[in-house]
């Protein structure tokens, strides 16, 4: 059992939600962007959040309750299942794209503007984007106090060789 | 009776603070795990890990591995994530808590044992 660990695994929770803070601040900037590289209006982006697969060093040390004998399969969850080195934790496994039809706006004048006199554009609601971001400050918020509380427990842990 | 540096108690101490270590991490774990769809906090039983262990340690038998389980009676999210950070936040502060005892009851039976080197003096 490392310590060090434990702060690996908040410090890829805080990694993923700044992530997912930058692209609800990608989406807020492009609310009005009518022109992209792929053409169109922009699009809104939205993260797909995962849980990691485990590091075998943790592993080691743990076992689900009932476990089969081969392993670790019957592992409630993925994150404790896997074999690969990653610290157990969160990822974001994909950015994808909303779907949703890009809205119309009557502007003839507006140089984007189709042969109707209308022109698309992002379908972004700021009040979905603030949420959003409430969620990620608040997720790295927590995770952050969680790294500052595993630093209490290194340091602590370095008193006992203190006399 | 044989003095020995590292006695009966600092071993159980010792299983104390991995245990300790262990919920920590399992709370890290589930925190970072917050916003993952689908996800379902894990957790473990302390006391019965504790006391497993000093009766492993009694018997002569290599520490176990810790039991990890799904944890019961949450709310799940629509989402299918049932992670409640008011739950992981007062068992990070428990574990937390746990590790600083073991830490001054460990550094205490060291002293102890420096007491008895220095007796002399």
């Amino acid at each position: 059992m490392n310590l060090f660990g434990m702060m690996e695994t908040s410090g890829t929770a805080m990694e993923a939600e700044r992530m997912r803070a930058e692209v609800v601040a990608a989406n807020m900037a492009n609310a009005e962007t009518t022109r992209t590289a792929d053409g169109g209006p922009y699009r809104r982006q939205e993260v797909v959040f995962a849980a990691n697969q485990g590091d075998p060093n943790f592993l080691d040390s743990m076992t689900a309750a009932g476990g089969a004998a081969s392993g670790f399969a019957a592992l409630p969850i993925p994150a404790l299942a896997g074999g690969s080195a990653v610290a157990p934790g969160v990822h974001i496994s994909a950015v994808v794209e909303d779907p949703s039809p890009p809205l119309k706006r009557y502007d003839p004048g507006h140089p984007d503007a189709g042969p109707d006199g209308y022109v698309s554009y992002p379908d972004i609601n700021p009040l979905t984007e603030m949420v959003d971001l409430m969620g990620a400050t608040r997720a790295y918020g927590l995770n952050g106090a969680a790294v500052q509380a595993e630093k209490g427990m290194i340091t602590s842990a370095l008193e006992i060789a203190k006399s | 009776m044989s003095m020995e540096i590292a006695t009966e108690l600092s071993d159980q101490i010792a299983r104390y603070l991995d245990l300790a270590a262990a919920e920590a991490k399992l709370t890290a774990v589930n925190m970072a795990n917050v916003d993952t769809p689908g996800y379902r906090a894990v957790g473990m039983d302390f006391e019965a890990e504790m006391r497993g262990a000093i009766n492993d340690a009694e018997q002569g038998r290599a520490p176990r591995k810790v039991r990890v389980t799904e944890v019961d009676g949450l709310v799940a999210r629509p989402d299918g994530n049932n992670v409640s950070i008011d739950r992981e936040s007062l068992n990070l502060a428990e574990a937390q808590l746990k590790f600083r005892t073991g830490v001054a009851l460990l550094r205490q039976e060291y002293q102890r044992v420096m007491d008895a080197i220095h007796a002399d003096k």
